[in-house]
């Protein structure tokens, strides 16, 4: 069943029915695999093509349809890993990544883990290691479809509220007490929760609705830069104020301004926007004269501002202007079935932009969804739901659809061990590795904040990531 | 603390270059803000970096920078050696090779510097190859500092005497050399002349790598003209010369001018295609991810999904390219993915994306780079302020990169800015 071939055909060569599509990548020769995948083919039913390099490769994946690539890896595993997984992000049939290592190390597979690779496998490869595989793919093959449920008439547009956990009916109710009043709303809550569509929400429902709807995003602006985004410039106030410009305050007149992620500003910026609150003016940088403004302020953040205050970071004085109402969103996983409510919605959305009626989700990716730990809350929600919506080629999201770092967490499939042995179950060495490997990923490598988590000195823990080559 | 703060403390000494690639490169997101508001207008600056993370870094950095000088330095005092022993070419060649090392280190003006000795020490020889050489790779360094008229001249000069000496390898790369300067510009015809000479000079020798890579310069110059189906055929000949060579990185550059082809016919699959493929090539060649090739074709392809209007995946490629360029120190690089980010959130209708076009000047201006990506940055900026009813600085903005196009004597984009410039006040 295998052709190397110098010019790949459109797809594997006489697909069969139930056989899972392989292509084999590199490993030609006495050492390599492909003479034991070859032997194996029938047996374990795979259709198996071979392609000798990377290039040749790459034109087989964007030939065809691939369940599976096994591609073995070279020195630099951990970079030919993300080389792959990039690869083979978009193929068409989502084809899932079997790395075949020389002795992998616990770094490698960890790595493979959080990328999503479906397994590495030791070289000299075994069949029954590779049949086990085969069984997971199979067993993943078997989806049923369920239908997405009706999403109320009002969650329209692109900043609509959906939710109708008891979480969320809490932030209603608060929200429909504040929006009639012009009192300054702080809204908290984790990254992604939803902050600026609420704001939006009260700016819509309260007496500031016939002005603008502002919004300035404060972590996004470098520092240098906001205080002349905020209150405008005069022209020739500094390098670069090439003309005069009205700052954001001012064109919020007569409406509401939305400062997101206000304790990501300075202790000064904050001293000049505690001035305008205060006084309902502002004064242009380069400039002398006050302006009055008048606008409904809400501002957002993810940070927790009294300890930001008890740090020396936010001013208390600030902090009680801006609290006058405080609004607490809920994290999604707090939420419940509003889960599938969000999917729905956002399938909707992005089945009309992307021209594609996507009625159901299959009862595996729901199971999947409902375990992520979702730290960007609606916001990876929505980015998950966009992507599958534009690899979709049916009317129902599938688990292919979504992204590798999700399907890697399916449950059934337990925690692979590393080296082997024990029934499974991994070592103590693994457990610890993982779990280092899962904070760093949650700190975003940084080492001194991964310690702080682990409760150990970063050089025990630099020493921990050399042993275990994370 | 986060990088805009650390750059902060770090003062403009060229000695200090590789600190600055180094504190590039050790950034990482926060994975909180990655989910945040501010997320989607995350930039270099906006990292993080950790002191403790570049005293662990700093040691194989420090090697480096120790081999480098070491190398520098050995070749030196081999040029000096040489020079004693009464052989001025080999003085000349240690000169020149200094240059390269310099250059293969991202260091254009000091490779500048070094081929301007070794020049000065060449045309005092006979021999006149020695000259030709180095100035074969001044003109090289020259149109990599966007210093085209001065590029042209030295590869001029090459030519006359690589003829004068018989050496038809030094005039194919001479005159190679003077139709990449009026390519860079935009002087059509006069490319497609030197190119002309170029092949038919080569097809005299059969030297398949050549060949390849003048077909090459030939498909994207007919690409620019609008003659794609010359264009197709040039980058097809270019394939035949160069994949039985298996030229990888010869390779990855055709596929990448093919995958520009094929997106400005309005072929999206291919054009996707042949990008990935042109990846596969490079990393075949380089296991090094993050050269300079990489995140150019990455860049590629996110600018084909842009147009195309798949904004999800135009960003998702474009923060690889990013994460690549910044771990790998591609600051130039950078500067694009940056303009490119802007020009993608002004599609967006997202006016906070100015952000984008922020940092790309501050990495233009913190890194000394060539002028050409600071004009170029300026004048995406311009049509972004226009779009978001800032007339005064979308003017301001233009202005400035067409006076840097201007310097730069690229008469064509100096005219496609006046042109929307007359525009902006019609």
């Amino acid at each position: 069943m295998t052709r190397p071939t110098q010019d790949p055909p459109a797809g594997p060569a006489r697909p069969s029915k139930d056989a899972v599509r392989v292509l084999a990548v590199g490993g030609e020769g006495g050492a390599g695999p492909l003479q034991s995948l070859r032997q194996w083919a029938a047996d374990l039913k795979i259709d198996l093509e071979w392609a000798a390099d990377l290039p040749r490769a790459t034109r087989f994946l964007a030939g065809g349809r691939w369940d599976l690539v096994l591609a073995a890896l070279g020195e630099r595993s951990d970079e030919e890993l993300t080389w792959w997984v990039d690869a083979l992000r978009g193929a068409p049939g989502s084809p899932r990544l079997i790395a075949l290592a020389d002795r992998p190390s616990m770094g490698l597979a960890l790595r493979a883990e959080k990328l999503g690779v479906l397994d590495v496998l030791a070289l000299p490869l075994e069949r029954e290691a590779l049949a086990n595989v085969l069984g997971r793919v199979r067993s993943a093959a078997t989806e049923v479809a369920l239908p997405l449920p009706p999403v109320e008439a009002e969650a329209q547009g692109h900043y609509a509220l959906v939710g109708q956990s008891p979480a969320m009916l809490e932030v209603y109710k608060l929200m429909a007490r504040v929006a009639h009043s012009t009192a300054t709303v702080l809204i908290q809550g984790e990254s992604g929760t939803g902050k600026e569509v609420v704001a939006r929400t009260i700016h819509q429902h309260g007496p500031a609705a016939v002005g603008p709807f502002v919004a300035v995003n404060c972590a996004a602006i470098p520092e240098n830069l906001l205080e002349s985004e905020l209150f405008g410039h005069e022209k020739g106030a500094f390098t670069g104020a090439v003309a005069r410009k009205i700052g954001r305050f001012e064109q919020a007149g007569g409406g509401t301004l939305f400062l997101d992620e206000i304790a990501d500003m300075s202790l000064a910026l904050q001293a000049k926007i505690l001035r305008a609150v205060q006084e309902r003016e502002i004064e242009r940088v380069g400039g002398g004269e006050s302006i009055p403004v008048t606008v409904r302020l809400i501002a957002a953040t993810n940070r927790d501002l009294q300890e930001a205050i008890a740090q020396g970071r936010f001013r208390e004085d600030l902090y009680y202007r801006l609290a006058v109402v405080t609004i607490q969103l809920p994290r999604l996983a707090d939420r419940g079935e509003d889960l599938l409510l969000l999917v729905a919605y956002f399938a909707r959305q992005f089945g009309e932009r992307y021209g594609k009626r996507i009625e159901g989700l299959s009862d595996r990716a729901l199971e999947l969804l409902r375990n992520h730990q979702w730290v960007g809350n609606v916001r990876e929600l929505r980015n998950v739901i966009e992507r599958a919506a534009i690899v979709s080629t049916d009317a129902t999201l599938r688990t292919e659809h979504l992204p590798d770092e999700l399907r890697a967490e399916e449950p059934g499939v337990p925690e692979r061990a590393i080296r082997g042995g024990g029934g499974g179950l991994p070592t103590l060495a693994e457990a610890e590795a993982r779990h280092i490997a899962r904070v760093l990923a949650h700190t975003g490598g940084q080492i001194g904040a991964a310690a702080d988590v682990l409760g150990i000195h970063r050089n025990t823990l630099t020493r921990k990531m050399k042993e275990y080559g994370l | 603390m986060r990088v805009e703060q650390a750059l902060r403390l770090l003062p403009s000494l060229e000695a200090l270059m590789p600190l600055r690639g180094l504190l590039l490169s050790s950034a990482r997101p926060d994975e909180r803000v990655r989910w945040g508001s501010g997320g989607p207008y995350l930039t270099v600056g906006k990292r993080e970096v950790e002191p403790g993370e570049l005293t662990r870094r700093m040691g194989p950095v420090l090697a480096v920078v120790a081999e480098h000088i070491a190398a520098l330095y050995g070749a030196y005092v081999e040029a000096l050696e040489r020079q004693e022993r009464g052989d001025a070419p080999g003085a000349v060649t240690a000169l020149v090779g200094a240059g390269r090392l310099e250059e293969r280190v991202g260091r254009p003006t000091q490779a500048q510097a070094w081929y301007e000795v070794a020049l000065a020490l060449a045309e005092a020889l006979q021999d006149r190859r020695p000259e030709v050489e180095t100035l074969l790779a001044l003109g090289h360094v020259c149109l990599a500092l966007g210093q085209y008229a001065e590029g042209a001249r030295h590869y001029q000069r090459a030519l006359v005497l690589s003829e004068a000496e018989f050496d038809q390898a030094g005039a194919v790369d001479a005159s190679v050399g003077l139709g990449n300067a009026a390519f860079e510009r935009a002087e059509w015809s006069g490319a497609q002349a030197w190119y002309a000479r170029a092949l038919r000079l080569t097809e005299a020798n059969g030297d398949r790598l050549r060949l390849g890579r003048i077909e090459h310069r030939l498909g994207l110059l007919a690409r620019r003209q609008g003659d794609h189906a010359a264009a197709g055929d040039h980058l097809r000949r270019a394939r035949e010369c160069l994949e039985v060579l298996g030229a990888g990185r010869e390779m990855a550059c055709v596929l990448d001018a093919q995958g520009e082809l094929d997106a400005a016919l309005g072929r999206p699959g291919p054009a996707a295609g042949a990008f990935r493929e042109a990846l596969a090539w490079v990393r075949r060649d380089e296991p090094d991810p993050g050269g300079g090739l990489d995140v150019a074709i990455r860049f590629h392809l996110a600018e084909l999904l842009l147009d195309t209007g798949r904004l999800l995946e135009a960003e998702e490629e474009m923060r690889r390219a990013e994460q690549l360029a910044i771990t790998s120190n591609q600051t130039r690089g950078l500067v694009q993915i940056y303009t490119l980010l802007g020009t993608l959130r002004g599609r967006q209708g997202d006016e906070t994306g100015f952000v984008f076009f922020e940092q790309a000047i501050a990495l233009c201006r913190a890194l000394d780079g060539p002028p050409v990506d600071e004009a170029r940055v300026y004048h995406a900026y311009g049509l972004f302020r226009q779009s978001y009813g800032g007339p005064d600085e979308a003017r301001a903005y233009l202005e400035r990169a067409r006076e840097i196009f201007r310097s730069l004597g690229v008469d064509a984009e100096v005219e496609r800015v006046e042109a929307e410039l007359h525009a902006l006040s019609a």
